[in-house]
């Protein structure tokens, strides 16, 4: 059930994630991908590839959607270890990332924590040349 | 606070922190000299030709692997409890300052000259102003005079927490039905996160 529920949030929510790129292949259609399931370079030895699997769904992606709304039972197994998969890299691989870690944010900290001089002895404050506003060579 | 790329701990703020930085120095240099050699040692074993399979005994070399890690550990052991002994010291503090733990903010009450209490919640990530630390960041902060000791009294009113400021080297434990007492002398100015 809460599978559903992660799942319908997700196209609740419209977008899912930054990255838009699409795998290789297209996923598990059912009928032509066996294991390992589709194009998907997942193996053993390398369990966390950059690209994600898939963060938006393609046409027959769509139509696996549309199928899913149906009785689970009439899908086939490649099809849900595709369902499986854009869940679990959702939840645990390619995480929507706090607003702190933009570029941006990350710069103001940096700045925040030189005015209060943080770690002044010997940490990071104690690089930064404060007469002239940049790092000690 | 922790910087990016930070490998060590945090620049000390009090004397006992700096001492336990050195004491830190200390036993990591052993503990890296006594791995180094264990490594070399085994790499040795790995990469030799040479056997002799007649070992019967080997007095020397056991005496010698006896009495060297106790000497060893008899090095890291008193520097441990000088320290140790340190933080114990009677020290008369000039502050007096309560921390109650709940779930899930700490409230603090000054009762020396006039009563003063109140919560501090942690900010939420969605509420923080441009640049400032998240998960650190608190509404209302606690503000202590420097170069004094002031005497932390810590518990808790509902379960297990734990007060912590690692600049200054604290940690104490917040225990429901306990008041445990931590000393705090800050040597300079400045906002420490914990």
């Amino acid at each position: 059930m809460t599978f559903r529920a992660a799942w319908s949030l997700t196209l609740r929510q419209g977008g899912l994630g930054i990255r838009g790129i699409h795998s290789p292949g297209s996923t598990a259609h059912g009928k032509e991908k066996m294991p390992p399931y589709t194009n998907y370079h997942a193996q053993r030895s390398y369990p966390m590839p950059e690209e994600p699997f898939c963060m938006e769904l393609n046409a027959e992606q769509r139509a696996l959607k549309e199928k899913e709304k149906g009785s689970w039972t009439q899908l086939s197994h490649a099809e849900k270890v595709a369902r499986l998969l854009i869940w679990w890299q959702r939840v645990y691989v390619f995480r929507k990332k706090p607003i702190t870690l933009t570029d941006e944010w990350k710069a103001q900290q940096l700045q925040r924590i030189l005015d209060m001089k943080g770690n002044p002895v010997q940490g990071l404050a104690s690089r930064w040349d404060y007469e002239r506003k940049e790092w000690k060579k | 606070m922790a910087y990016p790329m930070q490998l060590g701990f945090q620049d000390a703020t009090s004397p006992i922190m700096e001492e336990l930085l050195h004491f830190h120095d200390h036993t990591l240099m052993i503990v890296f000299l006594i791995s180094s050699l264990v490594l070399y040692i085994i790499s040795l074993m790995l990469t030799t030709k040479l056997t002799h399979t007649s070992t019967m005994d080997a007095q020397e070399v056991e005496t010698i692997w006896t009495i060297l890690p106790a000497i060893i550990l008899i090095l890291i052991a008193l520097p441990s409890l000088r320290i140790l002994y340190m933080m114990d010291e009677i020290n008369n503090p000039s502050l007096t300052v309560k921390t109650m733990g709940h779930q899930w903010y700490w409230s603090y009450e000054y009762t020396d000259y006039e009563d003063l209490s109140f919560d501090s919640y942690m900010i939420p990530t969605s509420e923080l102003k441009p640049g400032e630390l998240r998960l650190l960041e608190v509404d209302n902060r606690i503000v202590l005079p420097m170069e004094m000791t002031i005497r932390m009294l810590v518990s808790s009113e509902d379960v297990l927490h734990s007060w912590a400021v690692p600049s200054l080297g604290l940690k104490t434990d917040a225990i429901p039905g306990r008041l445990n007492q931590t000393t705090l002398m800050s040597t300079r100015p400045g906002l420490y996160y914990g």
